[in-house]
């Protein structure tokens, strides 16, 4: 059997001094893969569970002065492209074109492209080297009451690797919270139960066809999940994205917040999420012909309607 | 969540004059003060220079405005400025209508041109009256004395231009500073006793002058005539309150004219009785001092320590509330933002618009007990400040383990509406730091304060000449000195030779020897700057004693020795290093890719940077890309880092001067990261010719990809404690990381837990880059966005654009 140490995961960010994903200073890192395909997701690279080329043309110097790609990849997908105006120097830029029919994510012209227009979203870290990162950071955790966060993705999607990561985090006294969509075996929740000290839970939708027709997979399983950790003593952030016109309607949220309060104790704060449409340009970066959902954000008169009908079910809510 | 309360109307009103203020220059100050030399043109500097200064004090104007709770003013008009012909004859302006550059406008007044920040005037009769005063001055001025000769060598330091001294600049053109002056001393003992002292030297040794009598009589003839000059000018301003109160015809008004002038008269020469006569006081010395000799970055020091008695005795006999004393602060810090003089454009941009460097530290804890000191003057001072948006004066909160949550609130709140303010400085590393590396008793280490940028001394016993003696400045422009040590001692910005050449960067077999001919030319330069900062301060002693000064330091009365001269309790002087990152990162650059991994030559290296990257934009992106930079908690790149500042402080403790032992080493600059930038060759880092270096210690802007926590882990990397002429770490956080509630308790989480891990000072701008763009395209509605730059904190549309795109290009701080 493979050492847990020896375990590899797929990363595609770790970000520092994260201070919405839970109590105190956190570092959060984010793992790839998802079963589920919100519309409105704001991290769109965290999807597919395989690494993908990234494309920021705001990074490109343009192919007069480098061009080094056009050469390096063997596949033919990256050709010259747009002329634009560079970002940094103001001058004229041809850019390049990323033909993503051709492109299998090789990541070849990455190595070429120093700029880091062109980079690969989703690396492979060994427990122990992501351990070790995470760790850094330690004093920052004991001073503030904070911690790691594993996200996603849906990070119960890569089991056994997250397992080894939050039991080495325990055994480094950290403070570990996982974010979730709930959408996953319960095995996966039992094997981690003991070293998750919160859980950042995501109810996106009460009405199960609701939740099929738009996010592709109904709700049960998450609802059901979510009760099973209460009963099983684990701690709950419940979180839930404010999507307009699919889930903030005033009967959603009451349905939302009994459920809530019959989840008990466990429940330690509701947090609000209100849509915003900040994950749009990030789209762009990993296809050709991205389905943008966009929407007005909802206003803050009807957020505070929201969270007032929270309260009324005796919750600690809070707006992010 | 600590909220600030509104200002009352007359606060509001003067906050508003000085925001809009025209500065008027006037000649009064130039007129008195070149009358007085001449009747004692054969006096010697010691005693000529008090006999001007209480010239200037006996009848120069004095003014009290109708709102003002606070007085002193250092010109003929509010807000106005003077000359100080001593130093820079007619001064700069009488040239800038001569040569068209300032025009006659509408009001009568000369005015500077339209597109400069600052706005300034002069009327044709005081441009006249200088005028006049030209001929005298021509070889008079202490400059001029200072220009006639140098040690040899200087010529050579001049045009590498590799630090402050330039060809044409002047050696020396102002007075030293950069220290504390004896506040307490002032409040606590007055004038009177101070003379005393000094009378009665000097009359049991009429007659009797044997030994060192002679320079002690000498030092006390001028303390006596410096305290009748304070005298006489705070009992004219006595006097001028009575005028006013006789034709007030508000009652309550002229109550407190007269209860001013009351005041004004008993601390004429007596100690304080309340709080209001301490802190204007305070005022008045500040204001004696700036007339004596424009001292730059004279400090308030521990302003809620030494205030905090007067108002408790107040509060206590019910004399006094709250609300009354915190307008009193309010008038205090905004009265010395009125002593702000006229300075030429590119002065006024690298020193920073309105910025007086009249740092006041507050917080830390009792120099006897070693409790936490904060007290409510603490939070008025904070309060002052983020109510009215003040970006000056700085403000340092010391901060040590048993500080109150409810002050690190109140601190980060101000910081979130003013940039940069407060500083935090560490108490646990300050103090040890001060003992070990200056010899500070535990007492006096624990009364330490904050000056200039965010300098470190001794409260009113320390003669700390930080960044040196006087301008120019002890600043050595690392980045220049690398250059010179890859290219056979030659700046490739402007050819000139250095003595001392170390091959080129591709003659060099190992990375130890690129090393090697850093700190070999790094040495050679400090040296030789210092020796000609040890120059400068023999010429003070000579031509430019302080007797003002003098009188409130701890030690130069007892000793009957000018602090020039070594007069008092603690001494020292120090130089600055700024940008050591851009450095650090050129190091790591050499050894990851030439010696480490192999990926370019030395020999393409040196081309691409010699040709200022062109043609090279591949290779610069492979660097900025691939290379680890200092700020990101990469122990390799770190490592650089630690190399570059042990070895700059190595070389520090090799200087010394006959009046201290002590030449400190700081991390630190006003603004001067950006101006040395114009003038620094392109750098192996990635860096291209002009473009500004890293700001002080802080990482190379942009080069910081890992969060806020791990640039603090890499400031940690090298023993701050060593630093003790100051230094600072400037981050930049998005204000959203800040929006929720809890935002401000982990970024309090966040500072503590670096000052924990040996972490000096830092300081913050919560400020978006969408805000700073915004208030580039409409400055007029931006106008109370205050920012720090690196040594000052300034109002963004009065920075300079290169000022503002240094921020703008550091990383932004999100979630």
């Amino acid at each position: 059997m493979m050492k847990e140490s020896d375990l590899t995961g797929k990363v595609y960010d770790i970000q520092g001094f994260s201070v919405q994903d839970g109590p105190g200073i956190r570092t959060t890192v984010f793992l790839k893969g998802c079963p589920l395909r919100c519309p409105w997701c704001h991290s769109p690279e965290s999807q597919s569970f395989a690494s993908q080329l990234s494309w920021m043309a705001m990074r490109c110097i343009g192919v007069e002065k480098c061009g080094k790609c056009l050469t390096a990849c063997k596949k033919g997908a990256i050709t010259v492209g747009e002329s634009t105006e560079s970002i940094g120097t103001g001058e004229k830029i041809k850019l390049v074109h990323v033909n993503r029919s051709l492109c299998d994510d090789c990541g070849d012209c990455t190595k070429a492209c120093y700029p880091g227009g062109l980079s690969i979203c989703g690396e492979d870290y060994q427990v122990d080297d992501l351990l070790k990162r995470l760790c850094r950071d330690i004093p920052f955790y004991k001073q503030s009451g904070g911690g790691v966060t594993v996200s996603g993705g849906e990070a119960l999607s890569q089991p056994e690797f997250i397992l080894a990561l939050l039991k080495g985090l325990k055994e480094q006294g950290v403070h570990t919270a996982l974010d979730t969509t709930g959408f996953t075996d319960f095995k996966n929740i039992v094997a981690v139960l003991p070293y998750v000290d919160l859980f950042l839970y995501d109810l996106k939708h009460m009405d199960s066809q609701q939740h099929k027709k738009v996010i592709g997979v109904p709700n049960e399983r998450i609802l059901e999940n979510a009760k099973k950790i209460a009963r099983a003593g684990g701690k709950l952030q419940i979180r839930i994205p404010i999507i307009p016109s699919f889930n903030d309607s005033e009967e959603n949220l009451r349905l939302t917040g009994e459920f809530c309060k019959a989840l008990g104790d466990a429940v330690t704060l509701v947090q609000i999420l209100p849509y915003h449409n900040m994950g749009v340009a990030k789209y762009l970066r990993i296809s050709d012909d991205p389905k943008i959902f966009e929407t007005e954000p909802p206003t803050e008169e009807k957020i505070q309607n929201l969270k007032e009908i929270l309260e009324s079910f005796v919750l600690k809510v809070t707006v992010h | 969540m600590y909220k600030f309360k509104p200002a009352t109307e007359r606060i509001i009103k003067m906050h508003q004059l000085i925001r809009d203020r025209v500065i008027q220059t006037d000649a009064e100050r130039a007129l008195i003060t070149t009358e007085s030399y001449k009747r004692n043109e054969h006096v010697l500097p010691m005693i000529k220079r008090p006999r001007a200064i209480y010239d200037v004090c006996a009848n120069m104007t004095v003014r009290v405005e109708d709102f003002e709770i606070i007085v002193g003013n250092r010109s003929k008009n509010f807000c106005g400025s003077g000359v100080e012909p001593e130093w820079e004859g007619e001064g700069w302006i009488p040239s800038m209508i001569e040569n068209g550059i300032w025009t006659l406008q509408d009001d009568g007044l000369y005015h500077n041109p339209e597109g400069e920040e600052l706005k300034l005037a002069i009327s044709p009769e005081d441009v006249e009256a200088l005028g006049s005063i030209r001929d005298y001055w021509k070889d008079r001025t202490i400059t001029t004395t200072a220009n006639a000769w140098q040690p040899e060598g200087y010529d050579e330091l001049c045009k590498l231009e590799v630090c402050a001294n330039a060809p044409g600049a002047p050696l020396m053109m102002m007075t030293a500073g950069h220290l504390t002056p004896g506040f307490q001393k002032i409040i606590n003992v007055g004038y009177g006793a101070i003379r005393k002292e000094a009378l009665d030297f000097m009359d049991t040794h009429r007659n009797n002058l044997m030994g060192d009598d002679l320079n002690k009589y000498m030092f006390y003839n001028a303390a006596s005539i410096v305290c009748d000059a304070a005298v006489i000018m705070i009992q004219r301003y006595s006097e001028a309150c009575l005028e006013k109160a006789k034709v007030c015809q508000d009652e309550t008004r002229r109550d407190e004219l007269l209860k001013m002038a009351d005041g004004l008269l008993w601390i004429s020469k007596n100690p304080a009785r309340n709080f209001w006569e301490a802190c204007q006081a305070v005022i008045m010395y500040q204001l004696f001092l700036a007339l004596e000799s424009k001292y730059p970055a004279c400090s308030f020091g521990r302003f809620d320590q030494y205030t905090w008695p007067f108002l408790k005795a107040d509060l206590e006999a019910k004399r006094l509330t709250m609300d009354e004393a915190q307008e009193i602060v309010d008038a205090f810090f905004l009265k010395s933002n009125c002593f702000y003089g006229a300075a030429p454009e590119f002065v006024a941009q690298i020193t920073g618009i309105g910025n007086t460097y009249q740092h006041t530290t507050v917080g830390g804890i009792d120099p006897e007990t070693g409790e936490d000191a904060t007290n409510p003057v603490t939070y008025m001072a904070l309060e002052t400040i983020g109510r009215l948006k003040l970006h000056d004066p700085t403000i340092s909160l010391r901060v040590n383990k048993n500080t109150p949550d409810k002050l690190w609130e109140c601190a980060l709140e101000t910081s979130k509406l003013v940039g940069g303010l407060p500083l935090f400085q560490n108490d646990e590393i300050i103090i040890p730091g001060l003992m070990k590396e200056l010899g500070f008793s535990l007492e006096d280490a624990r009364n330490y304060a904050l000056i200039g940028c965010q300098e470190i001394t001794g409260s009113g016993n320390d003669y700390s000449a930080c960044n040196g003696i006087a301008p120019p400045y002890a600043s050595i422009h690392y980045g220049v000195v690398l250059n010179m040590a890859i290219n056979n001692g030659v700046n490739a910005f402007n050819g000139q030779k250095c003595s001392v050449k170390k091959g080129y960067l591709y003659e060099m077999k190992s990375f130890e020897e690129v090393k090697e001919a850093f700190k070999a030319v790094a040495s050679y330069i400090t040296k030789a700057q210092v020796s000609i900062n040890n120059y400068t301060e023999y010429l003070t002693t000579q031509y430019a004693p302080l007797a003002g000064l003098s009188i409130s330091m701890e030690g130069c009365m007892e000793s009957g020795k000018d602090a020039t001269w070594g007069g008092c309790k603690y001494n020292s002087y120090g130089g600055t290093a700024t940008g050591l990152a851009t450095v650090a990162d050129s190091l790591n650059t050499i050894k990851y890719m030439v010696f480490d991994k192999k990926l370019c030559t030395a020999r393409e290296l040196y081309d691409a940077v010699m040709a200022n990257w062109e043609g090279f934009e591949d290779l610069r992106q492979q660097i900025l890309h691939e290379v680890p930079h200092y700020g990101n908690a990469d122990p390799y790149a770190d490592e650089q880092m630690r190399w570059v500042c042990d070895t700059y402080y190595d070389i520090c403790q090799q200087c010394y001067s006959t009046r201290t032992r002590h030449f400190k080493a700081g991390l630190y600059s006003a603004s001067d990261h950006v101006f040395q930038g114009y003038h620094t060759w392109a750098t192996p880092d990635g860096r291209k010719t002009g473009e500004a270096l890293a700001d002080a210690t802080s990482p190379a802007q942009g080069r910081d990809i890992n969060g806020p926590t791990a640039v603090c882990t890499s400031a940690c990397c090298y023993d701050q404690s060593k630093f003790m002429d100051g230094l600072a770490l400037n981050i930049r956080i998005h204000p959203s990381a800040l929006s929720r509630d809890d935002g401000v308790e982990k970024l309090r989480d966040m500072t503590k837990t670096y000052l924990n891990n040996g972490g000096m000072e830092i300081q913050y701008n919560v400020v978006s880059t969408e805000t700073m763009r915004a208030a580039q395209a409409d400055p007029q509605s931006y106008r109370d966005l205050v920012v720090r730059i690196a040594g000052y904190s300034a109002y963004f549309v009065e920075l300079n654009a290169d000022c503002q795109n240094d921020i703008i290009r550091r990383t932004e701080n999100t979630l």
